[in-house]
């Protein structure tokens, strides 16, 4: 599974968004991301993909710069 | 000046799966909710009576993302909420939400979010995992039904969980109708909430030797309060909501009025964890009787705790007794939870609930499973058998009686 499909199936399971609307341009706050379910996201990044995400990470304002941050992180951590 | 508290808004997710009207009925004809629950999916199967909500769909009640961020006891609440807040007439979202600035919830649970507890002690005892959901202190809170319900109704005075095992929600509702009462409130909203069925919690439970048995035949009638051959209680998931409302303010915006609540008095035994006391007892109804400006020759009914255990129906008849003298063996005492089940932390509200409708019905709902067979150490009340309709009901009691020795008892009157 790569990102964008883990923040379509996560958005779609919990909030009930559909797939069309999670594209890289989107705010994750107007797709219905607070801070707790940001929490969640990365929470299931982590498990999904084994890798650690620092308490000091930046979070991600859109899904566009989701991806790019995790799919960086997988490959720091696990290339 | 005191003010007068009117009840304008009755809510719950009724273990039958209709709304107040079916619940009601079905209590007057005797009928029981409780059926067998027998797990296949736990370490060892659970196989007891119990009391669920089948027909509860979080996600279509609540919405998906609403309910993805609640353990089922605040999702049960919350949908409580809802339907006593849409009961009493105002709409949801305030209009000018400076207006709900000083309205306030207090909410009952005796277990708060077990199953995410549950689901969390799994994931690092079982399944050997380091971390656990962020999600988990919320999910599991014992204030996430009050919180939510706050948030959603936009209610920004006190919000507030009271968790006092089998009193909880009595407790909740009586510190509500003292706000609203004073003054400090306009309105309340109240009740309670509980999901027991967690492993843990079902298995510490059956460690007491208080549940009653049953299988899939006999678990409808597995609870018997006062009967002499009660075997115990049986346990239930649910939520109970009411709206306590200024008098002045329900009649000023023409409110339905359900009833008026008029009394609130508590009590501990201070003497044993488990076991009950009549002097403990009589402590609470007399407080209640006196709160209220009542005397026994006031009150028409009981909604008794009656449980079903060995120990507990003789203490409570025996307490009734006392406060009520001679007028006791002419007092109705129905014993609700024969049909509902013990909700623990919602057990004081749906059953506040039951009071409230007998009055406004001027009808009361039989002990199921008591023919000819009280116990005769229950004997010395008037113990309903069979639901009794078209009577003239002013005043009545519900009362709770919790481990640890906490009483609570309610006091409610008919609206002439």
């Amino acid at each position: 599974m790569d990102s964008i499909t883990l923040i379509r199936d996560f958005l779609k399971d919990r909030l009930g968004v559909e797939a069309e609307k999670i594209v890289p341009e989107a705010a994750l706050a107007d797709l219905g991301v607070d801070s707790l379910m940001m929490l969640e996201l990365m929470f299931e990044f982590e498990d999904h993909f084994g890798i650690k995400l620092s308490p000091d990470l930046k979070p991600p304002q859109t899904v566009g710069e989701m991806t790019a941050q995790m799919d960086q992180l997988v490959s720091q951590q696990k290339g | 000046m005191q003010r007068r508290v009117a009840i304008t808004g009755l809510g719950l997710v009724s273990p039958f799966g209709g709304d107040l009207a079916d619940f009601f009925s079905r209590l007057m004809a005797g009928e029981s909710a409780i059926r067998h629950l027998l797990t296949d999916d736990l370490p060892r199967p659970l196989s007891i009576p119990f009391v669920s909500c089948p027909a509860f769909d979080p996600e279509a009640t609540l919405g998906k993302p609403l309910a993805s961020m609640m353990d089922r006891f605040a999702q049960l609440g919350m949908a409580a909420a809802f339907a006593a807040w849409d009961d009493c007439g105002l709409p949801r979202a305030a209009a000018d939400g400076s207006a709900r600035d000083g309205w306030g919830v207090a909410w009952g649970t005796a277990l708060g979010g077990t199953l995410a507890y549950e689901k969390g002690y799994r994931e690092l005892w079982q399944k050997g995992r380091e971390r656990l959901s962020p999600l988990a202190v919320i999910l599991g809170m014992n204030n996430a039904a009050n919180a939510h319900i706050s948030i959603q109704l936009g209610l920004g005075g006190v919000s507030m969980s009271h968790t006092v095992a089998c009193a909880s929600s009595a407790i909740a509702i009586g510190e509500a109708f003292r706000r609203v009462r004073s003054g400090e409130a306009t309105i309340m909203v109240t009740g309670g909430s509980d999901v027991p069925q967690a492993y843990g919690v079902a298995r510490a439970w059956e460690a007491l030797r208080v549940m009653a048995p049953g299988d899939a035949e006999t678990s409808p009638f597995a609870c018997r309060p006062f009967a002499g051959n009660r075997r115990g209680l049986v346990l239930g998931e649910g939520g109970a909501a009411l709206v306590l409302e200024d008098w002045d303010h329900a009649v000023a915006r023409g409110a339905r009025i359900h009833g008026e609540i008029v009394g609130y008095g508590t009590s501990c035994d201070h003497t044993h964890l488990v076991r009950p006391e009549a002097a403990g007892q009589i402590r609470a109804l007399n407080a209640t009787l006196a709160d209220a400006g009542l005397t026994a020759d006031d009150i028409d009914h009981i909604n008794a705790h009656g449980t079903a255990t060995a120990e507990g129906d003789p203490v409570e008849v025996a307490a009734l007794k006392a406060v009520f003298g001679k007028r006791a063996a002419h007092l109705p005492v129905s014993a609700t939870k024969s049909m509902h089940g013990h909700l623990l932390g919602a057990a004081g509200a749906i059953e506040a609930i039951a009071t409230v409708l007998a009055l406004r019905e001027q009808a009361v709902p039989p002990t199921a499973n008591l023919g000819g067979q009280v116990d005769p150490a229950c004997l010395g009340v008037d113990h309903v058998i069979e639901g009794r309709h078209k009577l003239s009901l002013r005043a009545a009691l519900s009362n709770s009686f919790a481990f640890g020795g906490s009483n609570a008892v309610l006091a409610f009157r008919a609206v002439s």
